[in-house]
């Protein structure tokens, strides 16, 4: 019985236990609830700490206290609890906290709806809150991935010392498909930055509070050092028939596997399409579809949003080649729909 | 005379599938089948995300109305007590855990008046029905949730889209421990069509077939 049937939330939470997470601080919220269920039942077995805080806004702040002493430590919620801890994010940036951040997404703006959305992507990429920063994003596309990237986000947060979110439409969260499970990995990193007791050392101190117009400048400069490196280290995507495509269809997380689909529909009735699946939204995987675009007749962006994604594959194909837009609110189209309206839009073109 | 079959387990056990091809199979044979949809939890793939083919079948569905069809309160359907009073054949989906049971504590009284089965749903493959020390609490804490006592087990060993006839097979065998553990008798082995031919000697009383319905069709 080495495989277990799991939920995208419990895979979630499974990972970031295999990835050395002992201490969680949320408030629930469909439909990421089971991640904070899981984290309950098993972080106090484990001698880690789960707390359900009052307010998201509270539970931010344990994040980056818990943060700050070197733990590794998480927070999952949904579109309208992201929204509420953007100030502590934006601390926790400048401060340059590791910590993991999930996002299961729902439908907006306002309180919206339950139904799996992924109209959070400006919120995620642009850094929601304050200030000039950025948080790495993954978007897993199945319920291994949920967990994988769990483990492989606490080891990129730690790394580079940035918060990294994984964002995920509501019904990846929710759907269920059997998972391997994987080996831990060692509790304890070296963090000498960490406010662990000073011991033998002097105090550290973790602060985002620089008065000083020239200290302030200089923070900013470090942080956007450090963007540019993962920039240039951490970009991902997975590509699938783009060798040869006249038509790409961009396209992350759960809808992902949809649009494929649709393409392998559309190849079998003789039309040159390909996939380009952004796996990190930021850094966003810009190279791998400005290197495709002058072979190619068009792009499209497919998302569960009116349109946002898109903007970046529009930067990133720099003119080169036309960038249409698929959207649906509120549900996951099926292969059907996409491959009918793909079909359309190209068959438009031909003639 | 009318019969009340609820299906309740742990998240995940595939309860609702279930309950919606009991539905389906038992509506032939009898006149009218109720099914209620009691998942108010979460609104992703529940039974009644059918409601269009149950109602072409005949099945009347009782589930949150309004807005609150894709809701996550507890808005129990407004003619479920009353229906529950008279002699119909009704099947119950509960949400998983003892906090989807919960609504069943409301509703018990009426449900211990009438001819009725409380089914607990196990797949050995999901996280929490791996070992019998969890099987044991988590059949307790639905019971003290739902105010009720399970009458029968129903066995679901399933990886989804990998399941083999070794993999139901090795579970089943697995759920089999726990119904002697739980001294409940086993009443059903849910396997989806494909695997009927092959279990159907051994286990012919008992074994089911299973159309997934609320399976995205793209995995």
């Amino acid at each position: 019985m080495k495989k277990v049937l799991m939920k995208g939330n419990e895979a979630l939470a499974q990972g970031a236990i295999d990835g050395g997470c002992r201490s969680y601080f949320g408030y629930p919220i469909t439909p990421s609830s089971e991640i904070a269920e899981y984290m309950a039942r098993k972080l106090p077995l484990l001698g880690g700490v789960f707390l359900q805080a009052e307010s998201e806004l509270a539970a931010i702040n344990m994040v980056y206290g818990a943060a700050a002493t070197g733990a590794r430590v998480m927070t999952a919620t949904s579109g309208p609890g992201m929204s509420l801890k953007q100030e502590g994010i934006s601390f926790l940036a400048e401060a340059e906290l590791p910590c993991l951040l999930v996002n299961i997404s729902r439908g907006g703006p306002g309180l919206g709806g339950i139904q799996p959305a992924q109209s959070d992507y400006f919120q995620a990429t642009r850094g929601g809150g304050h200030g000039d920063y950025h948080i790495m994003v993954l978007a897993p596309n199945n319920v291994q991935e949920m967990m994988d990237f769990a483990i492989e986000g606490f080891a990129l947060a730690d790394h580079y010392r940035i918060p990294v979110m994984i964002m995920a439409e509501g019904t990846l969260g929710q759907m269920m498909e059997p998972v391997i499970q994987r080996e831990s990995v060692p509790l304890l990193t070296d963090k000498p930055w960490a406010t662990d007791g000073c011991k033998n050392r002097k105090p550290n101190i973790i602060n985002t509070l620089h008065l000083s117009p020239d200290v302030l400048e200089q923070r900013n400069m470090i942080l956007s050092d450090k963007y540019q490196e993962i920039k240039r280290s951490e970009k991902k995507a997975e590509t699938f028939m783009i060798e040869d495509a006249d038509y790409i269809v961009v396209a992350f997380g759960l809808l992902s596997r949809v649009a494929k689909k649709a393409i392998m529909e559309l190849r079998q009735q003789g039309m040159k399409m390909g996939l380009i699946r952004p796996i990190t939204l930021w850094p966003f995987p810009d190279e791998v579809i400005h290197q495709a675009a002058p072979q190619v007749k068009k792009f499209i962006s497919i998302e569960i949003s009116m349109g946002q994604m898109i903007e970046d594959v529009r930067l990133a194909v720099n003119g080169m080649a036309p960038v249409e837009f698929m959207g649906r609110i509120g549900s996951v189209p099926s292969p059907q729909e996409i491959t009918r309206r793909l079909a359309q839009m190209v068959e438009g073109e031909i003639k | 005379m009318g019969k009340i079959t609820i299906f309740s387990g742990g998240f995940g056990s595939g309860k609702s599938e279930i309950a919606l091809n009991y539905a389906l199979a038992k509506h032939t044979h009898d006149h009218q089948v109720i099914l209620a949809d009691l998942d108010f939890v979460n609104p992703f793939f529940v039974s009644r995300d059918l409601k269009d083919s149950l109602l072409q079948k005949g099945i009347k569905l009782l589930s949150p109305e309004g807005d609150l069809f894709f809701g996550d309160v507890p808005q129990i359907p407004p003619h479920m007590i009353s229906y529950l009073k008279q002699d119909m054949n009704m099947v119950l989906d509960i949400a998983g855990d003892e906090v989807g049971a919960l609504v069943l504590g409301y509703l018990s009284q009426d449900v211990k008046n009438r001819d009725y089965e409380f089914l607990l749903v196990l797949n050995p493959y999901r996280p929490f029905a791996r070992e019998l020390n969890d099987v044991l609490n988590l059949k307790n804490k639905l019971e003290k949730a739902s105010r009720l006592h399970f009458t029968g087990i129903v066995s679901n060993p399933n990886l989804v889209e990998e399941t083999t006839e070794e993999i139901i097979a090795k579970g089943h065998r697995r759920v089999v421990d726990y119904a002697t553990a739980l001294d409940l008798p086993l009443r059903f082995l849910t396997v989806e069509e494909k695997f009927f031919a092959a279990f159907s000697p051994e286990y012919k009383s008992i074994l089911k077939k299973i159309t997934l319905y609320l399976r995205p069709h793209w995995l």
